[in-house]
């Protein structure tokens, strides 16, 4: 899947299917990464595909959010920074918990206690501080698994 | 130079890059995650910061000379500045970068244009220090050697 337009662009590490990796759990997670900082996202990226997920990123709010309207189901997590231009992440987070079931966690440089509550109360799954380390990546699988039984129970 | 010393030179080097705070553990997890897939990425990641701090120091200079200064925008550009530095283990950069937000929160411009003096000097202690380390590197895998974590 590798998809450009004028306003932003994203690339992703492997094709898309369906994610029946259980045996190698949680190897193959399904990420979508947004940050409009190019250093950050490529620190993010390889970071990620360490943990052996499948890796998009997107240095757009928008483009992440069309990617994810137009291919439902293809991720397991949204990863995305909060202050961007033009749409930022406390956005992109409203727009995806009222249109998908997704866990949304957000990243920021930012550790102001006022910025972590707005985001914990729009509903972002988690909040890091950047730099994120790679040891919390690697956790991030947890977030799925804690979605998706609640929606069971 | 033989070999042996140019890796102890290195090691030397990169060390003190630590101890006087250049650099922080960050840049530790930036070289765990190079590998043979990925050798160069450690300077493809920093070229990147490179890039993205000159291009954000000349709008903070050419934000501090307009007759009305933006200091939200300001402040989202040195917001961006901190989280690449930090991004990268660039150590006294990502530190000055928070107080440098103070100041464009108070919107004290006295205080911002000193603030860009020092990050500016500070980006380019940095930039010269890793462009070094980089040129080292080269020399050690120009003849022969490998480089020692």
């Amino acid at each position: 899947m590798n998809s450009s337009n004028g306003n932003g662009s994203m690339s992703t590490a492997s094709s898309s299917g369906a994610w029946n990796g259980r045996d190698q759990f949680p190897a193959g997670l399904r990420v979508l990464v947004v940050d409009d900082d190019q250093t950050c996202l490529m620190v993010f990226e390889k970071m990620l595909k360490t943990c052996l997920y499948q890796v998009t990123k997107c240095n757009k709010a928008e483009t992440a959010l069309s990617v994810l309207r137009e291919h439902k189901n293809e991720f397991d997590i949204v990863i995305s920074d909060v202050h961007m231009p033009d749409m930022d992440g406390f956005e992109l987070l409203k727009h995806i918990n009222s249109e998908m079931d997704l866990p949304v966690i957000l990243i920021s440089a930012d550790a102001r206690k006022q910025v972590v509550m707005k985001g914990v109360t729009y509903g972002a799954c988690d909040y890091l501080i950047k730099p994120v380390r790679i040891e919390t990546l690697k956790n991030i699988w947890q977030h799925v698994v804690r979605k998706k039984a609640r929606n069971t129970f | 130079m033989d070999l042996i010393q140019l890796q102890r030179q290195l090691v030397d080097y990169r060390t003190s890059l630590y101890h006087e705070g250049f650099l922080d553990e960050q840049f530790t997890q930036l070289q765990s995650l190079q590998d043979e897939n990925n050798p160069d990425f450690v300077v493809e990641v920093v070229s990147l910061f490179f890039e993205d701090s000159e291009r954000l120091l000349n709008e903070l200079s050419k934000a501090l000379e307009q007759q009305i200064i933006d200091f939200k925008r300001m402040d989202a550009q040195v917001h961006q500045l901190k989280g690449s530095s930090s991004s990268i283990g660039a150590h006294r950069v990502q530190k000055l970068c928070i107080v440098f937000r103070n100041y464009c929160e108070v919107h004290n411009v006295e205080g911002c244009l000193k603030c860009l003096q020092q990050v500016k000097h500070e980006y380019g202690i940095i930039k010269t220090k890793l462009e070094s380390m980089f040129q080292l590197e080269q020399q050690i895998l120009n003849a022969g050697g490998s480089i020692p974590v």
